[in-house]
């Protein structure tokens, strides 16, 4: 495994574009996370109020709310974390290094644990990152302190981690499959931000789809994600909300984990490389 | 000897394609084996399933007389096709990578750029490497763990004819201590320099297979000539172990049948009292022999 994950890391450590995507990703989780406040204080400059309650008072970073808005936050950045998979994969198909990765002894099932030590690191970089970044941020802002508060609902924490890694699977299984670096980018892109989305509401909403099939909604590949981490922030307008992580929503997204980590290696075993 | 690899009905179909067509064969260890074709004949395709790149549509290969396994291209050093190195990293770093993916150390590293001539350019980005100095590093990683078989496609393609004749200088160097190589070449003239078999491959089907010696000794003839052409002449005619006859510039060529040597046949002519003014055996090359074979096939 330590033997893998330092071939990954030979083919990364000296390349300039890895390291460009990687600090653009946690300039701007660090720049989004920490300007809560600072946004709260912007919309009350413009007049803004939630049901009569100043923003500014709103506790965001109190412990342990932190924990779920700011992971809810990131959630959105984890499209910048699949390009640096994407990019990674896609190269090695197109220098045809792949090919000789395997020529030279590898085999495809050491490819794909290479490339998921590479997906596991960049989660485990991500949150470490957002704890760090959280406790911070709590420290200054939270009313509330104390190590029991601090340490209270750190599941979010894990089920980020969970969800980094679902994702970034699913961008290597598109990177496998088409090849191309613009083409998955831009699938990704879309599929993540406008196709599925667009299914879910239809199936909501549309008086034409049967009510029947709203069972398959949690189960559909961006929307479980998405359910791991739910919206937080109406709760501060007294509505409720889901303020854990659900075991069902958990076991939904290992599902697809497997899935993505599998059908890569029914790919790379039935394909030419 | 020890078979190194055997191939056996191994066949690729790419649609209505057959690119390798029901392949058999058998390298030994010490072979220099080349595999020789025109473009397109199935050469590459049959490296790449030996290499397990490329999914065979049916029919199996051994190496080492056992079942394929991922260690056992570990001890294969091979290139296939053009090179293939990561762009943006050096020569050295990316042998590194090689190195660990065949979990040896990286201490021999700096002696296979000497031998391949790039060890002043080893800091440089594979990028910016000509085509010749990107050939010669995929046969360096070929060599760094000094395996005891490779596997060489084309390996002097884009050599300028210095280049060329070095790497075919290591080749030699390389078979001398006893290596086994696999050589997929277009170029007969190589393989007739440097192999000790060959095969001949034509639209994915095996039409030849031998040593090059007896390839080379069936195609041979001998020219000869004599102040006295008419008892020469005679003489000759009657020799039975002669196949064929023609007369060119004043000298006679003529080829013997199998299993007679040209000293058989001066024997023969010094019995007879007949005193030549020229003797010489006309070695044919390779080229001759296999643009007949593929003649052959044609029929």
């Amino acid at each position: 495994m330590i033997r893998l994950f330092e071939i990954e890391w030979r083919k990364l450590k000296n390349y300039r574009v890895f390291w460009i995507l990687f600090v653009l990703y946690f300039l701007g989780l660090a720049i989004v996370c920490s300007s809560g406040m600072f946004l709260m204080e912007y919309l009350k400059s413009k007049g803004a109020d939630f049901n009569g309650i100043d923003p500014t008072i709103l506790p965001l970073y109190d412990f342990p709310d932190v924990w779920q808005n700011i992971t809810y936050l990131a959630t959105f950045f984890k499209l910048f974390l699949a390009f640096i998979v994407i990019i990674s994969v896609t190269n090695e198909i197109n220098y045809r290094t792949l090919r000789q990765n395997i020529i030279d002894g590898l085999s495809k099932r050491e490819f794909l644990i290479s490339k998921f030590t590479l997906i596991v690191s960049l989660a485990i970089l991500a949150t470490v990152f957002l704890f760090l970044e959280g406790l911070v941020m709590g420290m200054i802002y939270s009313k509330v302190q104390g190590v029991s508060y601090v340490l209270k609902d750190l599941d979010f924490l894990a089920a980020y981690f969970l969800e980094v890694c679902t994702f970034l699977s699913l961008a290597f299984l598109l990177s496998v499959l088409i090849k191309k670096s613009g083409f998955v980018i831009v699938l990704l892109f879309m599929y993540t931000l406008i196709f599925e989305p667009f299914v879910v509401i239809n199936m909501e909403h549309n008086p034409h789809i049967p009510d029947t099939l709203d069972w398959i909604i949690p189960y559909l590949p961006i929307k479980s994600l998405n359910n791991l981490i739910r919206v937080p922030f109406q709760k501060y307008v007294f509505m409720k909300i889901q303020d854990f992580v659900a075991l069902a929503d958990v076991l939904i997204v290992l599902g697809w984990l497997v899935v993505y980590n599998s059908l890569v290696l029914l790919v790379l075993k039935k394909r030419n490389v | 000897m020890n078979n190194i690899l055997k191939i056996s009905n191994l066949t690729k179909n790419y649609g209505k394609l057959k690119a390798v067509n029901d392949l058999s064969l058998e390298v030994n260890e010490g072979n220099v084996y080349g595999i020789l074709g025109p473009n397109g004949s199935g050469k590459t395709t049959t490296l790449g399933m030996v290499l397990d790149v490329v999914k065979p549509s049916s029919g199996g290969y051994a190496w080492f007389g056992k079942a394929p396994v991922n260690d056992s291209r570990k001890k294969i050093g091979a290139i296939l096709e053009s090179p293939a190195f990561y762009p943006y990293l050096s020569a050295e770093r990316n042998l590194r990578i090689v190195a660990k993916i065949k979990e040896k150390g990286a201490d021999n590293i700096d002696h296979v750029l000497h031998q391949v001539g790039l060890f002043d350019r080893k800091q440089d980005a594979f990028r910016t490497y000509s085509l010749g100095m990107k050939q010669r590093l995929s046969i360096a990683a070929a060599l760094l763990a000094d395996p005891p078989v490779l596997i060489l496609d084309e390996p002097t393609n884009g050599l300028d004819p210095q280049g060329i004749a070095e790497i075919r200088q290591l080749i030699q160097q390389i078979a001398s201590r006893g290596k086994t190589i696999l050589f997929a070449s277009h170029i007969l003239d190589e393989v007739q320099k440097v192999c000790t078999h060959f095969a001949v491959l034509k639209m994915g089907r095996k039409i030849y297979d031998g040593s090059v010696e007896e390839a080379m000794n069936q195609n041979q003839k001998i020219e000869v000539s004599s102040d006295e052409m008419d008892s020469l002449k005679s003489a000759i005619d009657n020799f039975r172990y002669v196949e064929e006859l023609e007369s060119e510039n004043g000298k006679f060529i003529l080829k013997l049948k199998k299993g007679n040597s040209t000293t058989d046949f001066h024997r023969y002519l010094i019995e007879k009292g007949v005193v030549l003014s020229h003797l010489a055996e006309r070695k044919s090359s390779l080229e001759q022999k296999f643009l007949k074979i593929l003649e052959e096939s044609n029929d």
